[in-house]
């Protein structure tokens, strides 16, 4: 009882955060149409960012965040302007393909600024744990958890209240009629690009400070596919909804199917989710199906 | 067709139009490459022989991959997935069951190609993106499978194949298993190249083109879709074969992710849709990785440059090239050399 108490408490907040990440590809496509596959390695490349700032040139906390988030902003914009602006209008093959570039671009500068396979961030969270029930948790989950519910919050108000944030909403939409209105289109896409990229930077830091910076933050990248998948491309409550019980049935998954299969049954839990809700749900969730005509 | 052909040239049956090598000049280039290609090993080295060996099996692999994305317009990253399901194949058939090479190569293709129709199975639902994701998916899941599955493919170490044979001649030189791999690969580039012009390669431009509009047109998607997975991914296990045989140990870290995007970044700089394009693609490719390798540890040494500029660079500078490719030539070097050509033929008077 314990054992399932602490897996799913686990499972939940991990999953909140592959929620935020995953809110930044709906962003991204909700807005212009493009799948963004490189997002595992904006996760890592700004996570590494984090530990350049805080760890090896030594900036405060209250510094170096507001560092990492204005690299966030920059690295959205000039992905969008530079790989993204000249191929709109193309079949998504060339939209998913050249995400794939820049997914590789990153990888490289990665491993070409940073050298080593592994480091660890300070800790921001106090160590000691928690005691919920009978189970024992680290309060860094639930940390991370926190923010991702606040991160939540803000962003419904974003899109509810500012004026930003309605555009966005109305050239996901429809986008010929928000250019009909004198909005220029393409502010939006680099707007979505900026905020998936913060929150990909703030996903990765609160993922780094429990696991470390590894090489494996990519895969959280592709975590949060599964995601989207299963919460519907095209639905910010899907990713929110689908986040935790993806994480839930990876911790379940982990912690129960373990003896009963090979090890390492985790790690593909979110990968056969993806196969499953093909089969069974292609749309996700929450997901339009769209009806296509000739 | 007409268009293509040089000034003079008139075709008067069916079978002058059909062909492939139709003028002296198509058959002298055409012989004097089989001269070029077979003497390869007189004049290059154990490195570079080994090096064209590798393109081989890529282009086997790239031409795969290309009728299945290419042609059909099925995005699949998972084709390193695909190739390790032929490797491991023919890896367990020649190892454990002690089976001949050629019943290993051609189950290496079945195996691959069935598995393709299983992880090809979601493409009646879905396309584009969710498509993507299901082949990135499968590659996980098959390289899961390979790595957990100790008692048939040793797991995470990995297993030991035999060099290839074909009735008492083993092809352990380099130079012998050129020969191997030059013929296989003449052989899937004719099959591809005859295969766009039959009706099933017809049906997969138009599934490519609109799925919906072919399924109208009374083109069985079902049927089509699946096809194009089962000669992908057998293309896909013969070249896995391959390069099991060829490297003599294989374990899953031959099989990764990169691996597979690669393999979309060579159709798309060669050209998609087009039975040139992957073979530049792949030598392109292939060549600016030898190129990178040679020469960034000294420019690493000369420069004084930080510790990670080999690692880091092949990469940057591969996701450079996809990117500048998608902007200023997504029709890919096929294009190029398209244009090359007409400008060939009308010279030395173009208009």
């Amino acid at each position: 009882m314990t054992e399932l108490l602490q897996f799913v408490i686990t499972g939940v907040t991990v999953g909140m955060v592959y929620s935020l990440i995953a809110l930044g590809f709906v962003l991204i496509w909700k807005s212009s149409g493009v799948a963004n596959l490189a997002l595992g390695q904006l996760v890592l490349i700004s996570s590494w960012f984090t530990y350049g700032m805080l760890v090896q040139v030594g900036l405060p906390l209250w510094l170096g965040f507001p560092a990492v988030i204005l690299f966030a902003l920059a690295l959205g914009w000039i992905i969008e302007k530079f790989a993204l602006r000249p191929l709109i209008a193309q079949p998504i093959l060339s939209l998913i393909t050249v995400t794939l570039g820049v997914a590789f671009f990153i990888e490289g500068a990665t491993s070409f600024i940073w050298p080593k396979s592994v480091a660890a961030l300070p800790r921001f969270f106090p160590q000691a744990t928690v005691h919920i029930g009978t189970a024992v948790v680290s309060q860094e989950y639930l940390w991370a958890a926190v923010i991702s519910f606040i991160l939540f919050v803000l962003l419904s108000l974003y899109f509810k209240y500012h004026r930003m944030g309605i555009v966005m909403r109305a050239a996901a939409d429809d986008q010929l009629a928000v250019q009909a209105c004198g909005i220029p289109v393409t502010k939006i896409f680099s707007m979505a690009w900026m905020l998936a990229c913060i929150l990909a930077a703030i996903g990765g830091i609160l993922m780094s400070s429990i696991g470390g910076i590894t090489f494996g933050l990519t895969e959280t990248g592709l975590k949060a596919f599964s995601v989207v998948i299963l919460g519907g491309l095209d639905s910010f409550l899907g990713a929110i909804v689908a986040g935790p019980i993806i994480g839930l049935a990876e911790s379940l998954g982990g912690g129960y199917l373990t003896p009963l299969t090979w090890p390492g049954v985790r790690e593909i839990i979110p990968y056969i989710t993806i196969i499953i809700v093909m089969f069974l749900k292609p749309y996700g969730l929450f997901g339009e199906a769209r009806i296509e005509r000739i | 067709m007409n268009v293509d052909l040089p000034a003079g040239t008139r075709n008067y049956t069916y079978a002058q139009d059909m062909a492939i090598f139709r003028t002296r000049t198509h058959w002298g280039l055409f012989l004097g490459l089989l001269a070029a290609m077979l003497t390869m090993p007189l004049y290059l080295g154990n490195y570079w022989l080994s090096v064209a060996n590798l393109i081989g099996i890529t282009i086997i692999a790239a031409t795969g991959l290309n009728i299945l994305t290419g042609y059909c317009g099925q995005l699949s990253i998972g084709h390193a997935g695909f190739i390790a399901v032929g490797a491991y194949t023919s890896a367990i058939l020649t190892n454990r069951f002690e089976l001949p090479f050629l019943v290993g190569l051609i189950c290496a293709g079945i195996a691959a190609g069935a598995i393709g129709i299983i992880f090809g199975l979601p493409s009646m639902r879905v396309k584009g993106f969710y498509l993507a994701i299901s082949t990135i998916a499968a590659q996980f899941i098959i390289i899961w499978v390979i790595n957990h599955w100790n008692s048939m493919t040793g797991g995470f170490t990995g297993i030991r194949v035999p060099p290839a044979s074909i009735g008492g001649v083993s092809f352990v030189s380099q130079a012998s298993q050129f020969y191997l791999i030059v013929a296989t690969t003449a052989m899937s580039v004719f099959f591809a190249r005859n295969l766009a012009r039959t009706k099933a390669g017809r049906a997969f431009i138009a599934i490519r083109d609109n799925d919906l509009a072919a399924e109208v047109m009374g083109i069985n998607l079902f049927r089509y879709k699946l096809t194009a997975f089962f000669i992908g991914c057998f293309l896909a296990g013969i070249a896995g074969s391959l390069l099991a045989h060829r490297i003599g140990y294989i374990n899953a870290e031959n099989f990764t992710l990169m691996g597979s995007i690669l393999y979309i970044a060579m159709i798309i700089i060669g050209g998609a849709g087009t039975t040139i394009g992957p073979i530049f693609g792949v030598i392109f490719i292939q060549m600016l990785q030898q190129g990178i390798t040679l020469i960034s540890p000294t420019l690493e040494s000369i420069f004084a440059l930080p510790a990670g500029f080999t690692a880091g660079i092949g990469p940057m500078v591969l996701g450079l090239i996809i990117v500048l490719f998608l902007i200023l030539e997504p029709r890919g070097l096929a294009h190029r050399w398209t244009l090359f050509k007409t400008s060939c033929r009308l010279w030395p008077f173009s208009y």
